[in-house]
């Protein structure tokens, strides 16, 4: 790649380092350092004057600091002449903040998609954002990838008897992913559906207390309880657990509704997964609450033969690792690398299996230098 | 010296429904001409002093919905140079709402132009009803609230569906599930789940229905009825599996091309629709149509916008 830098960002080396092995350039050379008092210092190590500039960051547990270092070196290279700044960014950092929430919610994706236009980005290359509408928050050219093809080729080289499987969304709001994958594999999808029923329907202010509270209501479980009126089919089977703790992902984890203190969830299977392999697919896995009670329910209560856990960005914060890997309805988590995770994290788990997504984010790199046309890797898995 | 009140205008698009709103304020709605050149340029007369008033004008996007959109343009521009302290956009119905992401390859992110283009004509602040994507509240600079039809749906069901207990909610995509879910969560109803596969292009598509409807009552909500196709199509899935009745409460009812041969010709009991955009000719040729009146919604949006006061309360209720 003639007059083409590739710069990495902090976040996420390893990427950075596959994404240019592919590429066939080294890194750029950058320091990135902080300064005593915590402020960002970024040097660009080679002249970039009418060059195309290539800047690797994604979210990272650190996010702040990371997406400050993301602006400072975007600003740096437009004030060094840069012909063209893209900011590449595997994980959105903000995603989830894509809408006003019920009650004056900021929409913090948008502010962070201003301050990347305000340091002077003009071309943003993602992956699988949570909402696919963000790509409007940008006055520029947004490139939203996707890790379908990559996941849906690990399923078939990976899975034999995955033509017998069905994939599972553990929310409505993931039905549209869900539904998109099943076609591709050309399988069944379901449906799981967790419905707060709450000891008072208003959700009142003062009733706000800390989470620790719900963990100690789900130790006083309700006996499973099935609805009578779902005994004549076996499609739908219901449970009332009042185990989950992200019932909902896009909801603040801290919202009152989700830590009101009579809540508990009725847990429903709108499809049918009875001895077959199931796929839950969501586009991240952060918390894994959700995602091991979907599994339980999946595993105890509809009778599915095996259970995998598949998302795009592997957040998986605080000890969701090594939950997952107590939880024994769950055979294996499968996450692309988009997300940096720790060497010492990765080892606590014998259930993860990690994709390489980093072929695809090279050819856009290259495809967009080119000026060529990059719909080809919306289909293609490479 | 100022009096800062509410003025509100009307555009052409939908004036029964601004009537409806303005006599639910109590006051007299503000008088603007609008005419076409015989060029066809639209021409807008803002017919008494808006200086220092607190402006709202009220134009669906419906029927000529270009012309509308320019007409609402051109109405807030009008305002701003006249020096109206506050200009609100309530737009019922978003145009170019479905064109909200890049779903394709080249797609136009339209309904961010239409947000840049409301903006830059001046408005400070807008008003809508069940946004396609909430997302798109982040297109603009200016605050956006977006209004649910939630309340007033449930209502509906609940006083005007006799057999609604034995009923199950059904989104007739998987986009809608969400929406779905929350209304079948507040009725305490079990919901469903139809996905149409799509083989090929122009292949006829299958549909797939997930969960059970047998010997109950299928209520269909979606966010907007356009064509009527997939309600059609929705409808008459549910009846084959068992489907006693089927309703369709839609928030936006567009209904365009030969949506209402395709509602009298189909299974559907009863489309619900609110009157975010004119319809009343629709009704008289099509018996299975039913209205929401959103206008106490709206009307109490404005009075509250108007007396700063919050609008929250309005998410989870619907005003007489």
């Amino acid at each position: 790649m003639r007059r083409a830098k590739v710069f990495s960002g902090s976040s996420h080396p390893e990427l950075a380092d596959f994404i240019c092995e592919k590429l066939g350039i080294p890194p750029a050379p950058v320091t990135l350092k902080k300064f005593s008092n915590q402020e960002t210092s970024v040097e660009i190590g080679c002249s970039v004057r009418n060059e195309d500039v290539y800047i690797i960051q994604s979210g990272s547990n650190n996010i702040n600091d990371h997406l400050m270092e993301l602006l400072i070196m975007i600003s740096a290279c437009k004030g060094s002449s840069a012909s063209r700044i893209t900011a590449v960014m595997p994980y959105f950092p903000y995603s989830k903040q894509s809408k006003k929430k019920k009650y004056r919610g900021a929409i913090t994706a948008k502010m962070v998609a201003n301050l990347l236009s305000v340091a002077g980005v003009d071309h943003i290359i993602t992956m699988d954002l949570h909402a696919s509408q963000m790509q409007g928050f940008f006055n520029k050219p947004v490139d939203n990838l996707y890790a379908e093809p990559s996941i849906a080729k690990w399923i078939q080289d990976s899975v034999p008897e995955y033509n017998n499987g069905v994939v599972v969304s553990k929310n409505a709001g993931g039905a549209k992913r869900v539904t998109s994958l099943a076609d591709r594999l050309k399988i069944d999808f379901a449906l799981i559906h967790t419905e707060c029923t709450r000891g008072s329907h208003q959700s009142v202010g003062n009733q706000v207390t800390e989470i620790s509270t719900l963990s100690s209501t789900s130790s006083s479980n309700h006996d499973n309880v099935f609805h009578t009126s779902n005994m004549t089919t076996n499609l739908t089977t219901s449970i009332v657990d009042g185990k989950l703790d992200d019932v909902n992902d896009d909801d603040v984890p801290l919202s009152k509704e989700s830590i009101d203190e009579e809540t508990s969830s009725t847990i429903t299977l709108v499809g049918d997964v009875a001895g077959k392999v199931v796929f839950i697919v969501d586009d991240m896995v952060d918390k894994s609450g959700s995602f091991i009670a979907a599994a339980e329910h999946l595993m105890k209560k509809c009778n599915a033969k095996r259970v995998y856990v598949i998302a795009t960005h592997g957040i998986l914060s605080g000890d969701s690792i090594k939950e997952i890997e107590r939880c024994k309805s769950i055979h294996q988590l499968v996450i692309t690398n988009t997300f940096p995770i720790p060497h010492e994290k990765r080892c606590q788990s014998t259930k993860i299996v990690i994709i390489d997504v980093s072929a695809t984010l090279a050819e856009a790199i290259r495809r967009t230098h080119n000026g060529e046309s990059i719909s080809y890797l919306f289909y293609t898995a490479l | 010296m100022s009096s800062n009140s509410i003025k509100i205008f009307a555009g052409s698009s939908h004036v029964e429904l601004t009537k409806l709103v303005a006599k639910q304020i109590g006051i007299d709605l503000s008088k603007v001409v609008v005419l076409k050149y015989s060029n066809q340029e639209t021409s807008v007369t803002i017919g008494e002093s808006v200086r220092d008033e607190d402006v709202f004008i009220i134009q669906s996007g419906c029927g000529e919905i270009n012309d509308n959109l320019m007409e609402l343009l051109i109405m807030i521009n009008a305002c701003k140079t006249a020096s109206a302290r506050r200009i609100t956009a309530v737009i019922p119905c978003f145009p170019y709402a479905r064109q909200d992401k890049k779903d394709k390859s080249r797609a136009p992110i339209s309904a961010k132009l239409v947000a840049n283009m409301i903006t830059v004509a001046g408005a400070n602040h807008v008003i809508t009803i069940d946004l396609h994507a909430s997302q798109i509240q982040g297109f603009f600079n200016v605050p956006v609230d977006n209004l649910f039809c939630e309340p007033s749906m449930l209502k509906y069901i609940k006083t005007h569906v006799p057999e609604w207990k034995n009923g199950v909610i059904v989104s007739p995509d998987a986009g809608g599930a969400k929406r779905a879910t929350s209304i079948a969560d507040h009725l305490n109803l079990d919901f469903a789940l139809i996905h149409k596969e799509r083989k090929k292009a122009n292949e006829v598509s299958r549909m797939v229905l997930v969960g059970d409807v047998n010997r109950k009552v299928a209520i269909v909500v979606d966010d907007m009825a356009d064509t009527c196709g997939t309600l059609a199509l929705a409808a008459k899935t549910l009846k084959e599996r068992g489907a006693t009745k089927v309703y369709a409460i839609v928030a936006h009812g567009i209904l365009s091309g030969k949506a209402i041969d395709v509602i009298n010709g189909s299974d559907l009991e009863k489309l619900v629709v609110t009157n975010s955009i004119p319809h009343e000719d629709k009704k008289a040729i099509c018996s299975k149509l039913d209205t929401i009146d959103i206008s106490p919604t709206l009307a109490e949006a404005i009075r509250r916008t108007h007396n700063g006061e919050s609008v929250s309360f309005l998410f989870s209720h619907a005003p007489e």
